[in-house]
């Protein structure tokens, strides 16, 4: 039963089309793991064709023609060519990765009126300076906590910069959970919409820190909207 | 000597007469090898091509003169750096005993050494003291089931990555880590900011499923019995993801 559930994926996986790639260098060196302490078990020599099987971070595990399997990294794959003779290509996810990429995500710590925020966020580039974001936050305090889930967009002006400033406007559902100064709060979901300006900071790989500050107006059902400043800083990648 | 003259110029003549006849005549002559010469060679291509056509209706060509250039396919590589997955295990609240816990873990993998981690976890908290001394008073209103639920986000780092020796023909890949993060607790209907940091040990039996034991200390302040404190409580789970 458990050998059926283990051999599952990789009978799936063999239905595969997998990309063939051909070994150029004097050997192409393969690992028993996805990782620099892994110890090199196997080579490929040049000529060889080794089938691409799958990613994981910057390694790849392949299969040779013989039929073995082993792991290879990225920076050593980018010299194999396709049987026509073309390079083989990928995201390295470096500085360039950090102007153009498809997804974002990150995790922030921050202030908000008072209370302690904690955020985490995921982003869609619609192209290198725009993005779509969701960010789901909750903040904590003495006096009020809840939660605010919120859609938005993010314009980034030179995203080519190391410092790249940008800024963001949108909107969600702020939830409240406790309330002391209102303790029988009867509405405890609300509308709410921001705009806030911020900047990235590109670290290493795909790693890049966030920074922003958001001006917020809670559209209550009482008399009064709210105006309140939250203010939080991340740590953030991207793929 | 008139007619000496005369019989030269008569002479002359004939001969300028005769050899415009041969040159025009030999003009017509190498034109007329020539055009043999066409004709057998239209002759030749007409019958070759008889012959073509009678081939073709003979047998298929074999041989395809027209070389088609080999289309490359180039699939997209799969990428599994996700990592979902169910945990089990134990947890000390400060001041409610040990009880059991479970949750649900989600991890991606930036790096081969670091990785981010989100998880929900869910426990029950035990009595405590003075709840032991008088049966029946709930005065810490910790509600039906006495839950305590937290969530926290994580960067974890790899440590020690290599292999695992289970017997003598099988070595599985395994890393040691640690994490730490931020997030939040709830129990008695109160929200605590809390931080977190511990430390796993993952072994992978295949490449897609991970085996981990992991133990984290989530830390926060608590305000329940009056006073404010800094609570340690201590989590040890033992956990199965799935990477996709």
């Amino acid at each position: 039963m458990l050998c059926a559930i283990l051999a599952t994926p990789e009978a799936l996986a063999s239905k595969r089309d997998y990309a063939q790639l051909f070994v150029v260098e004097p050997y192409l060196e393969l690992k028993t793991g996805p990782g620099r302490g892994y110890p090199v078990t196997q080579v490929v020599a040049r000529g060889e064709a080794v089938d691409v099987l799958f990613r994981r971070t910057d390694y790849f595990k392949v299969r040779t023609e013989r039929g073995v399997e082993g792991w290879v990294a990225a920076v050593d794959l980018l010299k194999a060519q396709y049987a026509d003779g073309s390079n083989f290509s990928i995201d390295l996810g470096d500085r360039n990765g950090f102007r153009t990429h498809d997804w974002e995500m990150g995790v922030f710590a921050g202030d908000f009126d008072g209370a302690s925020l904690v955020s985490g966020y995921v982003a869609r580039s619609l192209n290198d300076n725009m993005k779509v974001e969701l960010t789901g936050s909750q903040y904590i305090g003495d006096q009020r906590s809840g939660y605010m889930l919120e859609v938005g967009l993010a314009q980034v002006f030179a995203p080519e910069w190391r410092w790249s400033p940008y800024v963001t406007i949108g909107g969600g559902i702020f939830r409240v959970q406790k309330d002391l100064q209102r303790p029988n709060l009867v509405d405890r979901n609300d509308e709410t919409a921001y705009i806030g300006l911020g900047v990235r900071y590109y670290l290493t790989r795909r790693f890049f820190v966030r920074a922003e500050g958001k001006e917020r107006v809670i559209f209550t059902s009482r008399n009064d909207n709210e105006e309140l400043t939250e203010w939080k800083v991340g740590l953030a990648f991207f793929f | 000597m008139e007619s000496r003259t005369r019989v030269l110029l008569l002479t002359r003549a004939l001969v300028a007469a005769t050899l415009l006849t041969f040159s025009l005549s030999g003009c017509a002559w190498i034109k007329g090898i020539f055009a043999k010469k066409e004709t057998a060679e239209q002759e030749q291509v007409a019958r070759e091509q008889t012959e073509e056509e009678e081939d073709n209706a003979a047998a298929p060509r074999v041989i395809d003169p027209e070389v088609e250039r080999r289309e490359i396919k180039r699939p997209a590589i799969d990428t599994e750096n996700f990592e979902i997955g169910a945990y089990y295990g134990s947890m000390s609240v400060e001041d409610f005993a040990s009880n059991p816990v479970y949750g649900v873990k989600a991890a991606y993998h930036v790096t081969e050494d670091f990785f981010f981690e989100a998880n929900y976890g869910k426990t029950k908290l035990g009595t405590t003291s003075f709840e032991l001394l008088n049966p029946g008073v709930d005065p810490l209103n910790l509600g039906t089931g006495r839950p305590f639920t937290y969530y926290s986000l994580s960067l974890g780092y790899n440590f020690l990555p290599g292999e695992a020796f289970v017997g003598r023909k099988l070595a599985l890949n395994s890393a040691f880590y640690v994490s730490g993060g931020l997030g939040s607790v709830r129990y008695a209907g109160e929200d605590k900011f809390a931080l977190n940091f511990g430390a796993g040990y993952r072994i992978l039996p295949t490449d897609w499923l991970t085996v981990y034991i992991d133990v984290q200390d989530r830390v926060y302040n608590s305000d329940i019995f009056g006073t404010t404190k800094l609570t340690n409580n201590l989590e040890a789970r033992i956990g199965v993801t799935a990477f996709f």
